[in-house]
């Protein structure tokens, strides 16, 4: 790989012919690169005559952003909502957090379809791992999850007896040592 | 010194061993030239369980004799976040930076307490105006950022062996801060924050020389100089700016010049810095880089087992 490697404040080129990307900023009609990590540039077509110049940032992403999906534990559940602490970031957890993200996933955010008759509690309980993807900041504590699509929704979940659990449809839960099923907004296996 | 009555202390005042220096030992001297820098270590990524560290030494000459050798400056810094806001605090839609600067007990001649001192928080607020004016605060809502910095080893104030009571002129604080700045910039960049700049410190000083003339040096180590003014600055060279000025003493007519002088040397340090990012950075690519290749097999292997699935 012989990408260039650019520092903060290194000049990339003119912005009348670049666009900048992540990890970039304008100055004085200039675009400067704002980290330090291998520089990218997108190819250039007809329609796009411009080139895209991203700087990638070598430790990953670090806080959530509106679309990140994110892996989270539920910390408490009421009839409207349930709070969730946001631990790693990406699908599959690539990079956890040092420190956990504070969010809530609203009850009119759990699943996509009759949004009007879903209860929290028969979607999520206390300690469920949850994968989610973020929708809004949130207010000024939480971040806004939802898990309206059907690869959201618990990961791993742990029976009333406090078995481990294995999904065994879109809405259930299945304890293989009691046999008891339980209800939670299951995430399709991917 | 404040008592900590929660630790066993130390005493205070100095816990220097006796040196018996015969009495014709004389000062140190500046053996560098005017316009030259001391030799600068810099590393960045030391501390682990930090999101971004970094180490700045000035070695002592090794040229001078071990009595008359002045200590050297060692400075860690660690970066923890961007991590969520405390409990406490008010929403921010930028990222909130707070700098903490402190001496360890050991570091100076005089031990310095547990608890931070004027001196110490001052040095932290020069820190911060430093810092603030290159972090793109706006591409962090909701986050904070701790820039904590340990100096292990401080600039003595007076010549070596003089025993002084208290924490001399203070011409030694400028050297520091402009290590803190140095350093808390790498520390900044390893942790992935975004920058405009790379910020570095410089300090330059008018001093007497042996005929009493005043001239202009750059990075004055204060135990070889009779100092009448100095001047630090942080400086970003791609922008020509400055985020930070701090004078002391008396420049006389000269102003201009003396901050020229401490940029000049600001740009001394930004080579160093511009290497050691260069060296970690490059670094931290190539380890990522082999991991990828089997992670995109793997990746390529999922994806036909994902259709079998869905079809």
């Amino acid at each position: 790989m012989a990408s260039t490697i650019v520092l903060p404040g290194e000049p990339l080129g003119p912005s009348a012919t670049n666009i900048p990307g992540p990890g970039s900023h304008i100055h004085a009609g200039h675009l400067f690169s704002s980290l330090a990590g291998p520089l990218a540039k997108s190819s250039t077509s007809k329609s796009t005559p411009n080139p895209t110049l991203t700087v990638a940032r070598p430790s990953g992403i670090l806080i959530p952003e509106t679309g990140t999906t994110v892996l989270g534990r539920i910390t408490r559940t009421n009839p409207r909502l349930a709070n969730l602490s946001i631990l790693a970031l990406g699908p599959s957890g690539e990079h956890t957090c040092r420190d956990s993200f504070p969010a809530i996933i609203r009850q009119q955010d759990i699943r996509a379809t009759e949004i009007d008759k879903v209860k929290v509690a028969e979607s999520f309980r206390v300690g469920d791992v949850v994968r989610a993807t973020v929708i809004s900041l949130g207010d000024e504590r939480s971040y806004f999850c939802s898990t309206a699509k059907n690869e959201l929704g618990v990961v791993m979940a742990v029976s009333e007896g406090g078995n481990q659990m294995v999904p065994v449809s879109w809405r259930e839960f299945l304890d293989e040592r009691t046999g008891a099923r339980e209800l939670r907004k299951v995430a399709k296996p991917v | 010194m404040q008592a900590d009555r929660r630790r066993l202390n130390a005493p205070a005042g100095g816990t220097a061993p006796p040196v018996f220096a015969s009495a014709n030992t004389s000062p140190p001297r500046r053996r560098r030239k005017a316009d030259e820098h001391r030799k600068i270590f810099l590393q960045t990524g030391i501390v682990p369980s930090a999101a971004g560290s970094a180490y700045y030494e000035l070695p002592p000459d090794p040229a001078t004799p071990p009595l008359t050798r002045k200590s050297s400056l060692k400075i860690t810094c660690t970066v923890h976040g961007p991590r969520p806001l405390p409990r406490n605090a008010a929403f921010s839609p930028n990222l909130l930076l707070t700098t903490h600067v402190k001496y360890a007990p050991f570091a100076t001649k005089t031990r310095r307490g547990y608890v931070r001192d004027s001196s110490e928080r001052d040095l932290g607020l020069h820190l911060e105006t430093a810092l603030r004016g290159v972090v793109i605060g706006e591409r962090w809502p909701k986050s904070a950022a701790d820039v904590v910095i340990t100096v292990l080893e401080g600039e003595d104030d007076g010549p070596a062996g003089a025993h002084s009571g208290d924490m001399g002129s203070g011409w030694g604080m400028l050297s520091v801060l402009a290590g803190c700045i140095t350093v808390a910039s790498a520390a900044i960049v390893d942790a992935g924050i975004d920058c405009v700049d790379l910020v570095s410190g410089g300090v330059a000083a008018l001093v007497h020389d042996q005929s009493s003339e005043i001239t202009t040096v750059l990075d004055p180590a204060p135990a070889e100089h009779v100092t009448r003014a100095a001047c630090l600055v942080a400086y970003l060279q791609s922008r020509d700016e400055i985020t930070e000025m701090w004078m002391k003493g008396d420049a006389g007519g000269d102003l201009g010049g003396l901050i020229e002088s401490a940029v000049q040397s600001a740009t001394l340090a930004r080579t160093v810095l511009v290497e050691a990012v260069k060296d970690s950075t490059e670094a931290r690519v190539a380890a990522m880089s082999p991991p990828e290749l089997p992670s995109t097999d793997a990746a390529s292997k999922g994806r036909p087992k994902d259709v079998v699935t869905t079809g």
